[in-house]
């Protein structure tokens, strides 16, 4: 495994400006740190006594290297904090949350990956015909549509006009459904979200896809594969396809990114109840250990994806190791 | 790099049409006063009133003009979008060009760090800010732009590091010219295509993310914004308004942005020039 140190040191620092960012923004707020940490209402319902646990534990009577030693000490044991909104850790709240928005960003990253890249076969091997003009064009404008907005469109159509699919949350509330009635239900749901995030991504593999489909059906190893008398189809997805996938690849961290924001709008439109919208409400009852939890968890999971990808893409394609990152 | 910008995008369809676009928004936002009929914050008239001759697209939930509030949204769309721009590409060419120029320890920590912010999601460490700082458009503007420049920095490093090596570098270092001299007369003229490419993606990206935030409900509230009116749209939605109130406004917003992304594409060719189909030393 020949994953350069070089990136290992990228995602430390990474990670580091994400603590310092977590750690120093409370505690560089005019007035008491605490109210900073725990938000105004947390601070007047808590006692004298639980106020000066929190000092103590918090260092916050300490200078800023202790109070940093004692931040990261409260992370090494997992505790993120307690949300006196929801009368519970953050850490238990945001994970309760974690698995709707995973679905959710998972389902439409692979949905939005294979049709890109689909797409972007197809079209590249037509460069210049009218399909691939008017795919281009169409996916280019899809390009500007904000997932969001997209969301609302949706929503209104298929959900409020037509009534086709439920309108908010994942599950319909009380219904006692179980078994495979529980997983049609949260389909149901998950339809209209995935949607949008997918009709919005699309296009970012599609344009990829197509541009290397071009360069790469230019190579002579095509033309030695069409002189083999293959099919179509072959020649279309095993050669030049498959060579065409690596700058997706590449790309599927910083994009993976880019879903997982996109898909904290989204989960506020159809009221999903991921780590989106938990920001939203978090947000608006101004209660933030909550946030601070969520920028930790999302962010850290974010890198990490990131990080894998680029574990499997070292691996993937041997010409990249020991090379900077693509451009 | 001797490459006609104007021909450039005027020579295809995609970009004409998304210059085309973009000068109409630009026009709206310069002109918003006399476009719009009504004050944008004006509460005077009944709330939720379908489209008339007096209001173009109705009124929204507390009685504002919601044409007005459409063309006032323009102002602040663009000018998030062209302050990141401009600030970004500038951070961008100053880190990608002076590390490329002096090299050494320096190079590598500017690099290291840009390569460490590329990986951060943005929008949550905006989140997170905002929590605490409730960002007026200038510090939305500034702290966008401190996080959107470094894909950029990556692309302009790259170039410059290969302009370097030219030969009339290295006639100018031969007749005694510093190092702020070459990269302000000749490196940095030579990568004007890629910092337009670099600012008009960075407009876009602002754009997109204002609007994100916006919709988020932690921009401003005093300035209109057409995230904003999409977010009270939002809670609407099981009313007939959303065809008068949210779709011209998202539809404002998508085609602003598809402008943008049509323009850079027409650009785009110019960083790689393979798509172009012609091969470019």
């Amino acid at each position: 495994m020949m994953f350069s140190r070089r990136n290992i040191i990228t995602y430390i620092i990474a990670l580091a400006f994400i603590l310092a960012l977590n750690f120093l923004l409370p505690r560089m707020m005019p007035g008491d740190p605490l109210m900073a940490i725990y938000g105004e209402e947390a601070l007047v319902a808590m006692t004298p006594q639980l106020k000066a646990d929190l000092v103590e534990r918090f260092a916050l009577d300490q200078p800023l290297w202790r109070q940093f030693g004692a931040y990261i000490l409260e992370l090494c044991q997992g505790r993120l904090g307690y949300s006196y909104y929801y009368k519970a850790p953050v850490l238990s709240i945001v994970l309760g949350r974690l698995p709707w928005t995973m679905l959710l960003v998972g389902t439409a990253l692979v949905l939005s990956t294979i049709l890109g890249i689909v797409l972007g076969i197809e079209s590249g091997w037509r460069r210049g015909l009218w399909t691939d003009r008017a795919m281009l064009a169409g996916l280019m404008s899809l390009n500007g549509f904000p997932d969001f907005f997209l969301g609302m469109v949706l929503l209104i159509v298929f959900g409020v006009t037509w009534g086709v699919f439920p309108l908010a949350g994942a599950l319909t509330p009380y219904s006692g459904l179980t078994g495979w009635a529980a997983v049609l239900d949260a389909i149901k749901h998950l339809v209209l979200p995935v949607a949008a995030l997918t009709l919005a991504h699309l296009s970012t593999n599609y344009l990829l896809t197509r541009n290397t489909m071009i360069t790469v059906l230019k190579e002579p190893y095509m033309l030695t594969a069409r002189a083999k008398g293959l099919s179509q189809g072959a020649l279309k997805y095993r050669h030049a396809g498959r060579n065409s996938l690596l700058p997706v690849v590449t790309q599927t961290g910083i994009w993976t990114g880019r879903v997982v924001t996109g898909a904290l709008l989204v989960e506020l439109v159809f009221a999903y109840p991921g780590v989106g919208y938990l920001t939203y409400e978090a947000m608006m009852a101004r209660d933030y250990p909550i946030i601070q939890g969520l920028f930790l968890v999302v962010a850290v999971v974010v890198l990490a994806v990131n990080f894998l990808v680029e574990l499997f893409y070292t691996t993937l394609d041997p010409r990249i190791r020991g090379v900077n990152r693509a451009y | 790099m001797h490459i006609n910008v104007t021909r450039e995008i005027m020579g295809s369809g995609p970009a004409r049409a998304g210059f085309t676009i973009l000068l109409v928004m630009i026009a709206m936002a310069l002109l918003a006063p006399l476009i719009a009929p009504f004050d944008p914050h004006d509460q005077s008239t009944a709330a939720l009133l379908a489209p008339s001759m007096n209001h173009w697209l109705g009124t929204n939930h507390v009685g504002q003009d919601i044409w007005s509030r459409l063309v006032f949204g323009a102002r602040t769309s663009l000018l998030v979008g062209f302050g990141v721009g401009v600030l970004a590409t500038l951070l961008g060419t100053i880190f990608g060009v002076s590390a490329a120029l002096i090299g050494g320890i320096y190079e590598r920590i500017v690099m290291r760090l840009v390569d460490a912010f590329v990986v951060i999601p943005m929008v949550i460490v905006i989140i997170l800010v905002a929590a605490y700082v409730k960002p007026t458009i200038l510090v939305l503007i500034v702290l966008l732009a401190l996080l959107n420049w470094q894909s950029g920095a990556r692309i302009i490093w790259a170039q410059a590091l290969s302009q370097k090596e030219r030969k009339y570098v290295a006639a100018a270092r031969s007749f005694g010219a510093g190092k702020f001299y070459i990269a302000w007369r000749h490196i940095v003229p030579a990568l004007g295509p890629i910092l337009l490419v670099d600012f008009i993606y960075g407009i876009r990206r602002a754009v997109f993310m204002e609007a994100g935030l916006a919709f988020l409900g932690i921009t401003d509230p005093a300035r209109v914004s057409w995230g904003m009116m999409m977010r009270d749209a939002l809670s609407f939605s099981y009313l007939n308004v959303w065809q008068w109130w949210l779709l011209p406004t998202g539809i404002a917003l998508s085609l602003t942005i598809v402008g943008l992304t049509f323009v850079g594409y027409g650009v785009e060719p110019i960083i790689d020039p393979r798509l172009r189909g012609v091969e470019v030393a």
